[in-house]
């Protein structure tokens, strides 16, 4: 069993699970470092909880292996491997104190009463739910259980902490209140810690890192300004945040630049290493993009398309402009609300010139 | 209540014709005279018997007197009886209990088709009559080299008519284990597919083998279901008559045989009525005395 306190780091390798003829996840391979936190972020059926399962050794992996801090633990049964786990219906045993809820891991190992007591005690001060040891799960709220459940997870002292979508039951802001609380509560006691959810703010706000899954794939792992700024494909731009794509043919080559014809019309510069390709899938943010009319002149440093108005939708904090490109495709600008109301200025069917930085050029496989 | 816009539109203004209890308390009728003429009148009849004194030409009438109750309490071989029957009725629930957890648990947590198919086969059993079933038993546990168990051993060396099993307190136990099994399992199936598997899930996570997890975490909260099956098995088993009629001979001799002989026999009605209230006190002691052992037990935890 690991030290308390140590933290330790994990790794994937080749890890796949088969059930029956459908691959559910395929040859999923990674490290996470002591220490780091790490989300799996995907749509449902992607391959994700069933990873997070076999790390917690609640699936059989059908081939690969798990290893934490080293040593291979695949074969090792769930009750031995010394891992925390938060369930998203927090899982607390319904007949059973708060206290005895917590105390139940470490009577599990054995440990005296005397020592168990004053552990109880510091786990649930952590969660700030001293005051509710006697009480049973259900006298609590949805947040106070779930921090119960992170008491009992972390008083163990486990290896690693994995968190099952752990806050998919709670409403909206009480999620943004517990995503800080258990980051923090992660960070300060330096466990490695492995998430999954199919919320992508969540996933942004509480890892280091970020795990995109698809179809039982890893489809790309970064830090979550990389994931989201440079999406290697039209999917995990499209799943992280909203993403515009335009299609073009390169014309030229400026430097470390690509000259690209849209399809829609206008020539844009985009960042690219591979010059081999002639087609090319451009995506850019809608926050990136400013409109304006047709005949005002775009600076240089600029790239756009002409673009026709189709439905202006005010959001509070931004305007989303919808558009359609003359060659048919969508086109969305997130406009900032900072002089008010400033798209009414737009009306629908209107032909705008929609224009971003050229920096905001990012060049994703089309998949 | 104000005009609201259901009022105006003329669906609100329409008043129910009679009040809801009333309603209710009609609904509830039919049943409710029914069961007080044909159960909570006779029981009361019997229960007035059991105190009276029946004359030498049969009548029964005043003066009120706790005689049969009395020689219930006295009697040796009365008392014997009863022994019996409590004895019977806690076997039967602890063996249906013990072969009913695990049948329960695979139609609870097994595979799709393995849960159907065991579910199936637990509750076959109730379309065959009991009678055809308790015959049945007796073919199997006949004492002599013609019953089906000993004809077996004999044929694997144990010697004839090695085990003497009919006519006994075990065949009644045996027997009423096979009548009450679905009535044992269904409701602990019932209270163990509440449970929600992420607690056991859980508890395994926690450092608890699986042994440890089904004793701190399953077993606990399927009492409800436990309690359930208990009290129905006990109660029916205490108060059968088919299955120790016919497989229980003299030496288990149970109250409901008893009462048969009373009211057949000996035409002793107040005695049969006695037995008859002592069985409902069984009965009745069972459901409280299980239901608050297992609610000590849950809030000890």
């Amino acid at each position: 069993m690991a030290k308390g306190g140590t933290a330790t780091d994990l790794a994937l390798s080749g890890l796949t699970k088969v059930f029956g003829t459908a691959t559910v996840v395929d040859r999923v391979t990674l490290r996470i470092a002591a220490g780091e936190m790490v989300a799996l972020l995907g749509p449902s059926g992607c391959g994700k909880t069933t990873t997070l399962r076999m790390i917690a050794g609640l699936v059989e992996p059908t081939k690969g292996e798990v290893l934490i801090g080293g040593y291979r633990i695949t074969r090792v049964p769930s009750h031995r491997r010394n891992i925390g786990m938060l369930f998203q219906n927090y899982a607390l045993f319904p007949h059973m104190s708060v206290a005895a809820n917590v105390a139940f891991g470490l009577q599990m190992r054995g440990m005296a009463k005397a020592l168990i007591q004053p552990k109880v005690a510091s786990a649930l001060a952590l969660v700030q739910l001293g005051d509710y040891a006697e009480r049973l799960p259900s006298a609590l709220s949805g947040g106070q259980q779930q921090r119960v459940a992170l008491a009992r997870a972390i008083v163990i002292e486990p290896s690693l902490l994995l968190l099952d979508e752990p806050l998919g039951a709670l409403d909206r802001n009480l999620r943004e209140s517990m995503q800080v609380e258990i980051r923090q509560i992660q960070q300060r006691l330096g466990i490695t810690a492995v998430m999954v959810t199919h919320d992508q703010e969540e996933a942004l706000t509480m890892a280091d890192r970020v795990v995109i899954m698809r179809d039982g794939r890893l489809e790309q792992v970064g830090t979550p300004a990389e994931i989201y700024s440079r999406p290697t494909s039209r999917f995990v731009a499209s799943f992280i945040g909203a993403s515009n794509f335009l299609r073009g043919s390169v014309a030229g080559r400026n430097g470390d630049q690509l000259q690209v014809q849209l399809a829609s019309g206008g020539q844009v510069l985009v960042p690219s290493a591979d010059g081999g390709r002639s087609e090319i899938l451009i995506s850019v943010r809608p926050e990136a993009v400013g409109l304006r009319r047709i005949g005002e002149t775009p600076s240089a440093s600029e790239s756009g398309t002409p673009a026709t108005v189709q439905q202006i939708v005010y959001r509070g904090q931004t305007t989303h402009v919808h558009m359609r490109l003359d060659d048919g495709e969508p086109f969305v600008a997130f406009l900032p609300n900072r002089q008010g109301e400033q798209a009414k200025t737009f009306s629908a069917g209107e032909k705008v010139w929609a224009s971003w930085s050229s920096q905001s050029n990012w060049p994703v496989a089309d998949s | 209540m104000t005009t609201s816009a259901l009022e105006t539109t003329g669906i609100a203004s329409r008043r129910p014709m009679l009040p809801r209890s009333l309603v209710g308390l009609l609904l509830l009728g039919p049943a409710l005279a029914f069961l007080m003429t044909f159960l909570v009148l006779p029981s009361l009849i019997l229960l007035g018997y059991s105190v009276l004194t029946q004359s030498q030409a049969g009548d029964i009438s005043l003066p009120l007197t706790f005689g049969s109750y009395e020689r219930l309490v006295t009697s040796a071989a009365y008392r014997r009886v009863a022994m019996t029957t409590l004895r019977v009725a806690f076997f039967t629930s602890v063996v249906a209990l013990l072969l009913a957890y695990p049948l329960a648990m695979v139609i609870a947590y097994g595979r799709p088709l393995a849960s159907r198919i065991t579910m199936m086969l637990v509750v076959a059993p109730l379309v065959v009559s009991v009678i055809v079933r308790t015959y049945g038993w007796q073919l199997v546990l006949g004492n002599n080299n013609t019953g089906v168990l000993n004809w077996l051993l004999s044929a694997l060396g144990a010697g004839p008519a090695s085990v003497r099993l009919l006519y006994t307190e075990w065949a009644i136990v045996i027997a009423s284990v096979h009548v009450f099994l679905p009535l044992m399992v269904l409701p602990l199936a019932a209270s163990l597919a509440r449970i929600n598997s992420s607690l056991n899930e859980a508890a395994r996570m926690l450092g608890a083998p699986a042994w440890r997890a089904f004793l701190r975490i399953t077993l606990p909260l399927s009492i409800p279901g436990l309690i359930a099956g208990l009290t129905i098995v006990f109660s029916l088993t205490a108060a059968s008559y088919v299955t120790p009629q016919m497989v229980g001979g003299n030496r288990g001799l149970m109250l409901g045989v008893l009462l048969e002989q009373q009211i057949n026999t000996s035409f002793d009605w107040p005695m049969a009525a006695a037995l008859a209230a002592v069985l409902v006190a069984i009965a009745l002691i069972a459901n409280v005395g299980v239901g608050w052992l297992a609610e000590r037990h849950f809030r000890g935890r």
